[in-house]
């Protein structure tokens, strides 16, 4: 009897032990991804392209700036094209603990308004992001699982810690350079966002992709975006990512 | 039944247009209180309609009246751990060429937790939502109001704004249905924070709307949300929102139930004519009955049964009348609700609900019942040998007059007791009906007392036509004094409606005289009112150096809720308006109460809020403001006639801190002697109109705007006297139907013995000018009681306001021929009757 509830709980504990270390392994997996995109900041133009259910295509320019890096950045996206949207911006800083703060800037009424947590679900801008998805979040708050590997890479699923309109998510790292190829996003209702990301190329020793194309699977919407003159650590000031400098550059 | 199938149809029959005209005054009746309930409450279900269709998801709405409240509020709520979503708003009304269209200034990122907008086209989205957010301009219409403009995307539609006139660009199209179709489509959507800035909100909101967590009760969600605002600070579902409307239709629901009363009282005299005749005209038939067998409570049932019958019949008509009526008043009702959303509600569907049939059918039923009673009665005490004997039994006994007269007495004597006692409601109420009462027990007398005066005048007049004429009022005072009755009490109706509006225009010509007294003001919209758009308070400084202006006085009015009661707060500068426009204390001393109040020591209450609400002088008064708890005493009561549901007066300084709010709605000038009032108009014009939203209104244009508000007020008074004065002709048509039926063998004699026609025709004309004369006497004297009557409704339950007693001389003397030219227009066909009838037939009547 001894022996078989010492057997029982050996394989339990081998168990737990079993998946406790396929967790490691799959933070340890996320973690060296985020460690290899790292960069003291980044500096792209993007072309974004939103093709609707009717595939009416709508085609925006924006130029993007981010601080740091995973967790601790401040990132900050204006506008170019076309006319009628040029100067408008988003701020993000992203914070190790916590969801972002993300404030909007309108130059057209002159005022800044803050993007409350609630509203972080919303599209960003018809586009078939959400604002919760332009936040660059920390390794630590998700919890990971190893699945199965799928075509070779490593499939792994994450659970947020903190308040998220998505329950879990699905991720493909490529085995090779330890790139994200494919995320799956899911909320309550099932899957509501798959993020591919393409046209992988080395910039400054980081492997980048060019084109990422997120699908809305309830809209049947897709957005295309393309990176254009990517640059990585490139010298930017702390004082151009705050509300005040939103003011002050529009 | 089968009495009723033999022998009360074949009579129905023989008198149907009798017995339409009996059914009549049940029927308008029955068909007022219908279509005022009816229109009331489609115009109501329409309008709680709208606020779901505006509220979507909301279940709680954060508020502090119409000043609203900084934006840093919204974060707090969102902050709650309770709150799913919290959504700001801004509302305001802008005039197109085609009506009002509210404008929703909504956070177009939030704002879909809370509310749907089907849009048109497969994509869900606007055209582009970030061209939408990017360009202030952008506007979503409803796909009815773009329909009815010919507008499609990127159509341009110029508005009026707080910057002057601008062009704004639809950048989506709602679908019809849900929130597109409130206000039949005069709704539009534009970003919150492009809204503040066009309608001069600054970076204030009107109101947060709130959607709860799953398993959070809105009590616990309203809990939450009050420890994390404070006091301060209205939370509510979106279904109190349509309070403010029922308290404003109240006052004519409780108006038009007044004339729907007395239209049946006098309906219920009609009928008792009708059958207090029939019931002598049937006696022989009633004998033979009795000979027959027949029981007296068989009589009774009979002449009950057709009784109910007949008001049956009138009470299905005015249901039809009174669904056909309520559809032409809901524009008039819908139009009250501007006052709310500045956008009027119309009704999309008109149904009487059941408890306004089940009402209108007991009250019907219960009126006809009633007047049928004695009739049916009498017929029930018929003696069938007495009956079956020719002779007349048309004069009521002096046994039974003095019967009525002591209850006449009786019901007097308690109703001076009751007015001595009226402080009391009900015993005012009590003792009004008693006054009623006793007129109408007193009528047959004074009615034979009147008709003895007449008869010489009458006999002066046309020696045999007018003696006759008199002589058929004196001696059969049962036929006529039901229609006098009748008469009587529309009459008096009109008088106390007529007295109402009378005393009413004097109060406020003189409430005018001194509070509208500037020479200028500079509004923000062409009615006087509206309260969508605000001007800054540093505009008061521009105005002040206009050449010829000697004095700017900035105010503002706001709607908040005090005690969950609407009130209109006017935050002013107290002492300029002391020294300028100082209305007379009601209650407290003014010099003492202008100054207490300028200082910020106390509010000044209007008359009508203080009556309303039962705030006495000397009271505190607590009013929430985003600040805090604003305590205040009652300093002093003025009599106002600003807003219908009263006003509270205080220093803009006060109004300042509680709400940070220094706007101003109306900026009232005052010119430097000699200063041309045109002149400075066109300066003020000159130097803002196209910078801003403005308006320069003299005072004559704003005198002239409060007597058409006031006229609008009295519109539905107008109908009523309408109705009062139709059934009072439809009581002389009836009567003298009656009449003449009744003394076809009279009349058959008359013409036997060598009678002209002229005279026959002649003799009608002059009984019926006779019950119009008497009528007249008897209303117009009843008239002067009802008027003080009304007035203390008035005053009590629905203006607050003691506008004074003054007779309406001008209406009774437009009475005199109105009345007796119906009187002899009613005659007419009679009279004709009279005259064209068989003459064997005639003698044969009996």
């Amino acid at each position: 009897m001894n022996n078989r509830w010492m057997a029982q709980r050996l394989a339990i504990a081998a168990l737990v032990a079993a998946v406790a270390a396929r967790a490691e392994d799959a933070r340890r997996i996320v973690e060296e991804a985020q460690k290899r995109a790292q960069s003291a900041s980044q500096r792209y133009e993007g072309t974004l392209q939103v093709i609707g259910a009717e595939n009416r295509i709508a085609t925006k320019r924006w130029v993007f700036e981010r601080l740091g890096s995973f967790g601790q950045s401040k990132a900050l996206l204006r506008f170019t094209a076309p006319p009628e949207v040029k100067g408008v911006a988003l701020l993000i800083v992203n914070h190790p603990d916590r969801a972002s703060d993300q404030w909007m800037w309108r130059p057209a009424i002159g005022r800044e308004q803050r993007i409350a947590l609630q509203d972080r679900s919303t599209r960003f801008f018809g586009t078939d992001f959400s604002f919760e998805d332009l936040e660059e979040r920390d390794v630590n708050q998700f919890d990971y699982k190893l699945l199965p590997d799928e075509g070779g890479q490593w499939k792994i699923e994450s659970r947020p810690r903190k308040p998220s309109q998505y329950t879990y998510s699905y991720l493909w790292i490529d085995k090779s350079n330890y790139t994200i190829t494919r995320a799956e996003m899911y909320n309550k209702a099932g899957l509501a966002r798959v993020i591919d990301y393409r046209d992988f190329e080395q910039v400054r020793g980081i492997w980048t992709a060019r084109t990422t194309e997120v699908l809305d699977v309830k809209r049947k919407s897709r957005t295309i975006l393309k990176f254009d003159k990517l640059e990585y650590d490139v010298p930017l000031k702390e004082d151009l990512f705050t509300v005040e400098a939103l003011r002050r550059e529009s | 039944m089968i009495l009723l199938r033999l022998i009360s149809w074949p009579y129905a029959r023989k008198h149907l247009s009798r017995i339409l005209l009996t059914t009549a005054g049940i029927m308008l009746g029955v068909g007022v209180f219908v279509a005022m309930h009816t229109a009331n409450q489609s115009v109501l279900a329409a309008f709680r309609s709208t606020i779901d269709r505006i509220a979507g998801r909301t279940q709680l709405q954060i508020s502090a009246g119409e000043p609203g409240f900084d934006e840093e509020v919204l974060e707090r709520v969102q902050n709650v751990a309770e709150v799913r979503a919290a959504a700001p708003v801004i509302e305001a009304a802008v005039s197109t060429d085609r009506g009002n269209l509210l404008i929703l200034g909504v956070d177009m990122l939030g704002d879909r937790n809370l509310r749907n907008y089907d849009l048109e086209g497969a994509d869900e989205s606007i055209d582009d939502p970030l061209v939408f957010l990017a360009q202030p301009d952008s506007l979503m219409v409803t796909k009815t109001f773009a329909a009815e403009r010919n507008l499609t995307i990127n159509s341009r539609i110029p508005l009026r704004t707080m910057e002057g006139e601008r062009v704004f660009v639809v950048r989506g199209i709602m679908k019809p249905g849900g929130l597109a179709s409130a206000f039949g489509g005069n709704i539009a959507i534009m970003d919150i924070y492009a809204a503040q800035k066009v309608f001069g909100r600054g970076r204030k909101f009107d109101r947060i709307d709130v959607a709860l967590r799953e398993g959070v009760t809105l009590a616990e969600g309203i809990a939450k949300l009050r420890a994390a605002l404070g006091p301060g600070f209205q939370i509510e579902p979106p279904s109190s929102r349509g309070e403010e409307f029922e308290a404003t239709s109240r006052i004519y629901e409780l108006g038009s139930d007044i004339t729907s009363v007395f239209a049946l009282f006098i309906g219920m005299f009609i009928i008792y004519n009708t059958f207090a005749t029939a019931v002598t005209q049937r006696r022989a038939e009633i004998g033979i009955l009795r000979a027959l067998g027949a029981t007296r409570g068989q009589i009774g049932a009979l002449f009950l049964g057709e009784s109910a019958i007949t008001g049956l019949a009138g009470t299905l008509a005015g249901l039809v009348f009174g669904a056909l009526t309520a559809r032409a008043m809901t524009g008039y009702i819908g139009g009250l609700l501007e006052e709310v959303y500045g956008v009027a509600q119309s009704a999309a569907s008109i149904e009487v609900a059941p408890w306004i049939a089940g009402a209108a059918i007991v009250m019907g039923l219960a009126t006809s019942l009633t007047a049928g009673l004695i009739p049916a009665r009498a017929a029930a005490m018929v003696d069938p040998v007495k009956a079956l004997q020719k002779g007349s039994y048309l004069s009521p006994g002096e046994g039974e007059n003095r019967t009525r007269r002591k209850w006449a007495m009786a019901c007097a004597a308690l109703s001076i007791l009751a007015l001595m006692l009226n402080r009391y409601t009900p015993v005012f109420y009590a003792g009004y009906l008693l006054a009623v009462m006793a007129a109408v027990l007193l009528a047959p007398s004074l009615s034979l007392r009147v008709s003895k005066w007449l008869r010489p005048v009458w006999k002066r007049i046309r020696p045999v036509e007018g003696a006759l004429a008199a002589d058929s009022l004196i001696q059969s005072p049962r036929r006529s004094s039901g229609t006098v009755a009748a008469l009587m009490l529309s009459l008096a109706l009109v008088i106390s409606l007529g007295g109402l509006a009378r005393s009413s225009y004097r109060s406020i010509s003189e409430w005018m005289r001194i509070a509208l007294n500037p020479d200028l003001f500079v509004t923000t919209a062409e009615s006087a009112t509206a309260r969508s758009f605000v001007f800054p308070a540093s505009l008061a400084g521009g105005l002040r150096k206009i050449e010829g202006v000697a004095e700017v006085q900035p105010m503002r009015s706001v709607r908040v809720m005090v005690k969950n009661a609407p009130v209109m707060l006017v935050a002013a500068d107290i002492e300029s308006l002391a020294r300028r426009a100082r209305l007379p204390a009601v209650a407290g001393d003014a010099e003492r109460m202008y100054r207490r109040a300028a200082a910020g020591e106390g509010v000044i209450l209007s008359e009508n809020y203080a009556r309303l609400h039962g705030v006495r002088y000397g009271e505190m008064i607590e009013i929430a403001a985003p600040e805090g708890i604003l305590r205040l005493p009652v300093v002093g009561v003025v009599r106002d006639f600003s807003d219908q549901q009263g006003s509270i007066l205080l220093s803009r300084e006060m109004f300042s801190r509680y709400w940070h709010d220094d706007a101003a709605n109306v900026f009232r000038i005052y010119l430097k002697p000699g200063a041309s009032g045109a002149a400075v108009r066109q300066r003020i014009l000159a130097a803002y109109g196209a910078q801003r939203r403005l308006f320069v209104l003299t005072n004559s244009d704003l005198r002239s705007y409060v007597i058409r508000v006031t006229d609008q007020w009295f519109g539905l008074t107008y109908i009523q006297i309408a109705v009062a004065v139709l059934v009072a002709v439809l009581g002389i048509v009836n009567a003298l139907t009656v009449s003449i039926l009744d003394r076809r063998r009279e009349i058959g004699v008359l013409r036997a013995a060598g009678g002209m026609r002229r005279q026959i025709r002649q003799t009608v004309w002059m009984e019926a000018l006779g019950i119009g004369a008497i009528g007249l006497v008897l209303g117009l004297s009843l008239g002067a009681a009802q008027l003080y009557y009304t007035l203390e409704i008035a005053r009590r339950d629905l203006i607050g306001i003691d506008i004074g007693y003054a007779y309406p001389f001008p209406v009774a003397l437009a009475l005199v021929p109105a009345i007796l030219g119906a009187a002899f227009l009613a005659a007419l066909a009679p009279g004709e009757s009279a005259v064209r009838g068989s003459l064997v037939e005639a003698l044969e009547y009996e």
